[in-house]
């Protein structure tokens, strides 16, 4: 029973990951920086809490702000450089985040502990779960309000006008610039959506992991968050979704495997994208689902 | 000259000397983006692949260093054609994602067969010239990176005739100035794909057998370094610039040595990302690219 609550939890972080993903790729940009805005919504959302004393739910809105404000920032110097360059420039981002957090050092002492970010050691004692006495469901359904939360949101952007220039300039920037869309403030919004799902992920993660390490928050974290929403596709919000429960599925499930698993995983995504290069849920499936829902609204 | 003036001369030159090797990984990324306007995430693995392969040749048959480097060659090589097919000659033309993903795939793919054939625990790779120096005046020359540095220079004549003085060099670059143009006058594109694709890999191949020479051992978490590398390299150099992947790779080895003199390991990979971010602000085409190409 642990086991499966602390798994739905895992989903929950890994879902926003992928979302915020998904929001960046949405404007047709491929951004490693989500393990970045990840790292420092883990680590002010931890400093809230277990430094300043602050609630969890601003210490998480905070998490999610600090993250929004720096995708704010790589917004824009991502408008001078596009596709493959500013998947560099954002996996640069995520790497000088980690080193910053690899270097930094401010730590208090609490009775007999030292706790907050101490260099290379990580960051320990983000125990407010701990402290107030918190089981692992109600961890599991507080971290579950902030996903639905998103999910929702996501979703009704999504049917919205904002969702629709987001997907013009992705399909045909272009085309999208000579309806009037505005490419800077679409592309910068969608890095700063992106930035502060991923902050509010890293900061529900730091407290249920109650320790965060820059070694977790590396390029293999980014490549995971846009692994999410490409295998899993970008037709709807359900993309991510399916890309995350794809990926620990695989994961999990292929368990018995033993050290064969990991060979599988990477033949799996090979696979994967050639038989779907678009994803799991793509424009495609979207189209027939919706078609299936009118049929059947309009048959009753 | 003082002490410091010498080290920093020391410095520069095993950073020039070893960035030729980043020079050969950033060719392999550059080429490739060159041609298909992809880009190949599988590229370090792919030279990792062939160094592995070539460690187990000479485990297996104890074979000379010319050999080794050889047997790394063709492994290398050969990996680069699979990557080809499996994550790009089926792909969607006008959805590089799809590809993007596919060798990410491949990447962790690699990756796992190596820890899986190795256990993750690093192997002693042979380096011929051990630890050989030569003076050179106050100035050490060490022996491998100097041997690194000839063998690079001899892989990029060899690839600057290949490119520019044969059939097949004369596709690849009509391919990748305009592809469509390109098929009209009779230019398979899958055929200087698969060739691209072999000819990296094998390039790939030189760089990973003589990285591992000259550090001393391979473990399969030089995979991230090695493409984190090319890829700034490539970047650097303006993608799609085989002479500017050159340039970025040595000015990357002797950042890279002079910044791990000054700041110590913590802060070196820190002046080399803030370096890239300097040129993506101030140059985002890179030394030897065009404004178009970005």
């Amino acid at each position: 029973m642990d086991f499966y609550v602390s798994l739905l939890t895992l989903f929950g972080f890994r879902i926003l990951l992928g979302l915020s993903a998904y929001v960046v790729i949405l404007t047709g940009q491929i951004s490693l920086a989500q393990a970045g805005f990840y790292a420092l919504g883990a680590y002010s959302a931890g400093a809230a809490t277990a430094l300043w004393g602050w609630p969890i739910v601003p210490a998480i809105l905070l998490g999610a702000v600090v993250g929004g404000f720096f995708g704010f920032l790589v917004g824009f110097p991502a408008l001078r450089v596009r596709g493959l360059f500013l998947v560099i420039a954002t996996l640069a981002f995520t790497e000088i985040v980690r080193m910053v957090f690899l270097n930094l050092k401010y730590t208090i002492r609490v009775g007999d502990r030292t706790i907050g970010p101490a260099a290379g050691e990580g960051f320990r004692g983000i125990t407010y779960y701990f402290e107030h006495g918190w089981s692992g469901l109600h961890i599991l359904g507080f971290t579950w309000l902030f996903v639905a939360a998103v999910l929702l949101g996501l979703w009704l952007m999504d049917r919205s006008r904002a969702g629709a220039v987001l997907r013009a300039v992705g399909e045909d920037e272009l085309a999208a610039s000579s309806v009037g869309i505005n490419l800077t403030a679409a592309k910068v919004s969608a890095m700063t959506l992106g930035g502060f799902v991923a902050g509010m992920a890293g900061a529900l993660y730091a407290h249920y992991a109650s320790y965060v390490s820059q070694e977790d928050f590396g390029v293999l974290l980014a490549t995971f968050a846009i692994a999410y929403a490409l295998v899993g596709g970008t037709g709807s919000v359900l993309g991510p979704v399916a890309g995350v429960l794809f990926f620990s599925l695989l994961i999990d499930g292929l368990r018995f495997l033993g050290d064969w698993r990991n060979l599988l995983f990477g033949v799996l995504i090979v696979a994967m994208m050639n038989l779907r290069p678009h994803g799991l849920v793509d424009a495609g499936l979207v189209r027939r689902l919706v078609g299936l829902r009118r049929r059947a609204s309009a048959g009753a | 000259m003082s002490d410091l003036a010498l080290d920093v001369v020391q410095q520069a030159l095993n950073g020039f000397l070893f960035g030729s090797s980043y020079a050969l990984i950033g060719i392999g990324f550059t080429m490739i983006f060159g041609v298909m306007e992809k880009l190949n995430l599988a590229f370090g693995i792919t030279a990792l692949g062939g160094a592995y392969a070539a460690l187990l040749v000479f485990q297996l048959t104890r074979a000379p260093f010319p050999l080794v480097v050889l047997a790394s060659v063709a492994a290398a090589g050969l990996i680069g054609l699979v990557v080809e097919i499996t994550c790009f000659r089926w792909m969607p033309g006008d959805y590089p994602l799809a590809a993007l993903m596919a060798t990410v795939g491949m990447l962790f793919f690699v990756e796992e067969v190596i820890v899986h054939a190795t256990n993750g625990v690093p192997r002693a790779f042979p380096a011929p010239l051990g630890q050989a120096m030569f003076d050179l005046g106050p100035w050490l020359l060490r022996g491998d990176l100097a041997f690194m540095f000839l063998v690079c220079l001899a892989v990029m004549v060899a690839l600057w005739l290949l490119v520019f003085r044969t059939r097949l060099g004369l596709a690849t670059r009509a391919v990748s100035q305009q592809p469509v143009a390109a098929q009209l006058c009779g230019i398979g594109l899958r055929r200087v794909n698969a060739a691209v694709f072999v000819l990296t890999g094998m390039v790939g191949g030189v760089a990973g057998a003589l990285i591992g020479s000259a550090v001393g051992n391979l473990s399969p978490l030089l995979a991230l370094p090695l493409t984190v590398k090319g890829l700034v390299t490539a970047v650097l150099g303006g993608l799609g610039s085989i002479p500017g992947a050159i340039v970025g790779g040595l000015l990357l080895g002797v950042v890279e040595y002079e910044a791990l003199y000054f700041f110590g390991i913590g802060y070196r990979d820190m002046v080399t990302y803030l370096l890239l971010f300097a040129f993506l602000v101030f140059r985002p085409g890179g030394l030897f690219g065009s404004a178009a190409r970005r």
